[in-house]
């Protein structure tokens, strides 16, 4: 059970980059580029109400298999053109605010002694945090990258300036509970100073939670930038990103007729979103050993009843 | 304030391993100061096994984390006092040098033998931990306040002074010469001298043992597991903090005969600090009972239990049930444990006390004093009327 939704979650994340390693190499699988555009592109006439008028838009065939938008680009070419930067920025962006939260989150949680230096530092980061948190994360975020200006590092600064603070909560939680387990007074009895305490048992101690919160957030993060970007204040028109394209084809009243262009980049993200899900929640399932316990109690039942209820059919 | 005597042999010269002088811990918590430890004086000499015995709650436990300086502060506070081990005021040294005494200096065995192993790691890894400190310390490459090589050679006739601790380590930097690659890179013997601790406490099959992880060991595995952790350092002080009080009888009696065996085998002074009467009299040479952060009585074991000096001892020992009177509900002390929050003036057990008199309730309280009559001059109580407590039925 457990193996099967890891590896489902696995392929459905895998699968596409390698399908766009294929998309830009010169031997693609694919026959169009993501901004090739045939001139004259081929049309069809499309009837809305009293008026009839030609298009680009061609619907899902062997040919385009998610059919083409209104320039006669090839929709499937764009959307796989558009999976590295997303999964890039998903990853990437992610775990920069892991690192940077989770750093500050470790000298929170593991230097809190009240009334020292290190005691205040640590407060200081917590402040810090709280004002952060006290926006909602995608208010802000929209509100730098309007500062920051169209691009894609702006959207990107605008995401991380926003992202870290969870960790800081996440990890400072976590250190809290570790460094008051027994075996780090008994490393502490043992002679070990307080840095190597850090990194050898604390460390190893919240990997697993943190991992989990990672991957689960990595989806959260690609459906803010895609928000950014279908606002319009995100990536440029001209770079492949499903949310821009989802902002595009819609500015371009491409719903009604067209609405194979709309699907399928925000199918995209939904596929990637729910990939990481349940890539999180297998990744939870294999590491945290209570749920396991809890799944293999859970699946007891049902394989000693199976063969009961067959013999009874 | 002389206890236990000095070593078997007799030698009066020698320098106890840790001298404790007035030390009083305060937990400052919301509900007001609880003082868990209240000017608390011992001495523990080379190779003598000093046992604290006590009832839950009365400042055993905080004795034993305020040595090694391992409270946590806050909530916890040493208000006062002095802990010098082998000549070096713990209580005076600032916080970053405390674990270059721990390990090869102080070391623990604790009360929770299923959480004192982290479980993230393989036994070997935890056990190879230790020992890697040590060979660090010993080959001058880590600093270690106290030279784990000599562990009872205490002839020095000068005390250090904490300042030149600080700046020049007691153990002697070997030159460029000894930096060539440590012994603990060298992975064979490293995991031979696990094997060897793993051993000495008797695991059967120490090499499958070594790629477990803790949740795959018994209870009764693991503290043996971090026995072999403590003594790896080749600590000359080993505290050790109720370690039988979590595991079940039988796997209990196992662990202590291994402890008394080890005993004899390694001569390294060891602070036992248990709530079992029975467990104090098989392990040490000498006990302390502890009452309400006090105390209260201190003497070697066979004399404090023959001839206890100080009522509380007196009601702790016959409420222990014994084999020879079996009739009857057992006896026990009437009242209950003060709140340390609040404890009454004068001496803490006063209001249970059937010889409390007027000035037993005046402050300050006795202090441990060479009992009355006592059998030793190492017998101490800390009670007015001590040459009473023998008629006290």
């Amino acid at each position: 059970m457990v193996v099967l939704i890891v590896s489902v979650a696995v392929l459905v994340v895998l699968l596409p980059p390698i399908g766009q390693a294929l998309v830009g190499h010169p031997v693609s699988i694919l026959p169009y580029g993501p901004n090739y555009y045939p001139s004259p592109c081929p049309t069809r006439i499309v009837t809305t109400g009293n008026y009839s008028y030609p298009t680009c838009t061609l619907p899902p065939s062997t040919e385009h298999l998610l059919g083409t938008d209104n320039l006669g680009r090839d929709m499937l070419s764009r959307v796989m053109a558009a999976l590295p930067l997303d999964l890039a920025i998903g990853f990437v962006v992610t775990a920069f605010a892991a690192l940077l939260g989770g750093s500050l989150g470790l000298v929170a949680g593991y230097w809190n002694q009240p009334r020292t230096i290190k005691g205040a530092i640590s407060v200081a980061i917590l402040r810090l945090t709280d004002i952060f948190l006290a926006f909602p994360s995608l208010v802000l975020a929209l509100a730098i990258a309007a500062t920051l200006g169209r691009g894609t590092l702006p959207t990107v600064l605008a995401i991380l300036l926003t992202w870290w603070p969870y960790y800081v909560r996440l990890v400072r939680g976590e250190v809290l509970v570790v460094k008051h387990q027994p075996y780090v007074t008994a490393a502490k009895a043992a002679g070990l100073s307080d840095l190597r305490i850090l990194i050898r048992h604390v460390i190893r101690n919240i990997l697993e939670p943190v991992t989990v919160y990672y991957t689960l957030d990595v989806g959260t993060v690609l459906v803010t930038f895609s928000t950014i970007s279908f606002i319009g204040i995100g990536v440029p028109l001209d770079v492949p990103e499903w949310g821009n394209m989802v902002e595009y084809y819609q500015t371009q009243n491409l719903m009604g007729i067209a609405p194979w262009t709309i699907l399928a980049a925000g199918g995209a993200i939904f596929v990637t979103v729910l990939a990481f899900s349940l890539l999180g929640d297998g990744l939870r399932d294999v590491l945290d050993p209570r749920s396991r316990r809890a799944l293999a109690q859970a699946a007891v039942p049902t394989t000693v009843a199976a063969p009961a209820a067959l013999g009874e059919a | 304030m002389q206890c236990g005597g000095g070593p078997p042999e007799g030698n009066s010269v020698t320098e106890p391993v840790l001298q404790v002088e007035g030390l009083s811990v305060d937990y400052e918590v919301g509900a007001g100061t609880f003082h868990a430890v209240q000017d608390v004086s011992f001495e523990l000499h080379p190779g003598r096994v000093l046992g604290i015995v006590g009832e839950t709650g009365c400042g055993k436990s905080t004795l034993a984390h305020a040595i090694p300086r391992l409270l946590q502060e806050p909530p916890a506070r040493i208000r006062r006092g002095i802990v010098r081990f082998r000549g070096i005021d713990l209580l005076k040294l600032p916080r970053w040098q405390l674990p270059r005494v721990r390990g090869t200096g102080i070391s623990m065995v604790f009360q929770e033998p299923i959480n004192s192993l982290n479980p993230a790691y393989r036994i070997y890894d935890q056990v190879a931990e230790a020992i890697r400190i040590r060979r660090l310390r010993e080959s001058g490459q880590a600093p270690g306040l106290v030279s784990p090589q000599e562990p009872f050679d205490y002839s020095k006739p000068k005390m250090p002074n904490v300042g030149e601790v600080l700046l020049k380590p007691l153990v002697p930097s070997k030159g460029p010469a000894s930096r060539r690659p440590m012994l603990s890179k060298d992975a064979q013997d490293l995991r031979a001298t696990v094997l060897e601790y793993l051993k000495l406490v008797r695991i059967n099959d120490p090499d499958t043992i070594l790629n477990l992880y803790p949740h795959e060991l018994s209870g009764g595995m693991r503290q043996r597991v971090m026995i072999a952790i403590a003594l790896s350092g080749r600590p000359s002080l080993l505290i050790a903090d109720e370690p039988t009080s979590a595991l079940d009888i039988t796997i209990q009696a196992q662990v202590l005969t291994l402890m008394k065996e080890l005993m004899t085998e390694i001569r390294t002074s060891i602070l036992f600090i248990s709530h079992d009467l029975g467990v104090i009299a098989e392990m040490a040479d000498d006990v302390g009972v502890m009452y309400a952060g006090h105390l209260v009585e201190l003497g070697p074991v066979d004399q404090v239990y023959r001839d206890p000096r100080h009522p509380y001892t007196k009601g702790l020992l016959r409420s222990a049930p014994s084999k020879y009177k079996s009739e009857g509900p057992l006896p026990s002390l009437p009242g209950s444990v003060p709140n340390l929050s609040r404890l009454p003036r004068g001496c803490p057990f006063h209001p249970r006390c059937v010889l409390a008199h007027a000035d037993c309730t005046q402050d300050p309280g006795p202090k441990l004093t060479k009992a009355v009559e006592a059998a030793g001059p190492e017998h101490l109580a800390a009670c007015y009327y001590s040459k009473e407590v023998p008629g006290i039925p």
